[in-house]
């Protein structure tokens, strides 16, 4: 038995396989960074699998979308993972990241629309 | 999605852009309801059949209009923190009804 | 009249009813609407997310309609829910105006 589906169950077991072999599609630097936010999401104990899948689900449309665009992974997640999974799970210090993802949303529109 | 490659360049990028923002944001309805993001789409073709620039449509400070689009949603951090809470809450009164 | 985004923004979510309750209409005219009537900030992308909140709140029907240009259009009627929404809008609207009114003439 593995690590998930000693913490979630099989049910969701088929749900983190589909979420493993979309992650594999991945560059490898996202693929790396796709392990640390994982084993970050997971750490928060209190959360019961079904509450994560889909938030990782919405980590890994993210990463996906973001490859896809040629974007580093650095540029996506900032150098505090930790931190953005904080901010991804709701935890303390949310609001500021919010405010950053705001914040890069925009810029990255003003950049990528060359205004 | 596939009608997203069919949008002029500028409305893709923006469109993009709004999407990995809400990816991290993580409202409820990216998955439930009425499609938030294909909503977004049929917005975005309209705009575009009618010779706008998408900032024209979107307003030109996008996070306000991604944050009024999902102002009343719940997100998926916040139902996690909300059921995380009443399983401590739980445990909290087994251990004081013990007492 | 710009820069109004602030303050307008207690009062769009009745004024789009109030257009909608006139008759069945689409999110590009009831901008255009509301940017013939002089506001001129608002945008499609405004009234689409109020349209959202008035089908969120079941404050409207929905029709899906063809359109000439782009994809199928969908179209909003105000139904009893709404009618009763916007009849508080004014009310509250009538209250708020007269007191800022009040207001003003005491400090003239």
């Amino acid at each position: 038995m593995n690590f998930w589906e000693k913490i979630t169950g099989s049910d969701m077991t088929k749900e983190m396989k589909a979420f493993e072999a979309r992650a594999k599609k991945l560059p490898a630097d996202y693929q790396a960074a796709w392990g640390e936010l994982n084993a970050n999401l997971w750490s928060y104990s209190n959360f019961s699998g079904r509450n994560l899948m889909p938030i990782i689900d919405g980590v890994l449309g993210l990463l996906e979308e973001s490859a896809a665009d040629g974007q580093r992974v650095h540029e996506v997640l900032g150098d505090d993972i930790k931190g953005f999974c904080a901010a991804l799970a709701g935890e303390e210090g949310a609001k500021s990241y919010r405010d950053k993802w705001r914040e890069q949303l925009n810029q990255n529109v003003a950049k990528k629309l060359g205004k | 999605m596939a009608r997203v490659k069919t949008l002029p360049q500028d409305y893709q990028i923006v469109y993009k852009e709004i999407q990995k923002y809400l990816f991290k944001v993580g409202p409820v309805e990216l998955t439930e309801g009425n499609g938030l993001l294909s909503g977004i789409v049929d917005l975005f073709e309209e705009g575009a059949a009618s010779g706008k620039g998408v900032l024209e449509v979107t307003g030109s400070d996008v996070a306000v209009f991604c944050d009024e689009l999902i102002k009343d949603s719940k997100t998926y951090a916040d139902i996690a923190q909300e059921s995380a809470n009443q399983a401590v809450n739980k445990a909290m009164k087994k251990l004081t009804d013990k007492k | 009249m710009e820069n109004l985004t602030e303050m307008l923004k207690g009062v769009l979510e009745g004024s789009v009813l109030e257009i909608i309750s006139r008759k069945e209409t689409y999110g590009y005219e009831i901008t255009r609407q509301l940017n013939a009537l002089g506001f001129a900030d608002v945008v499609e992308g405004t009234v689409y997310t109020i349209l959202i909140r008035l089908e969120k709140n079941k404050l409207v029907e929905i029709t899906k309609k063809p359109s000439e240009l782009g994809p199928p259009r969908k179209f909003f009627a105000i139904n009893d829910a709404g009618r009763d929404e916007l009849r508080k809008f004014w009310e509250k609207w009538e209250f708020v105006s007269s007191k800022m009114n009040e207001l003003k003439e005491k400090t003239q």
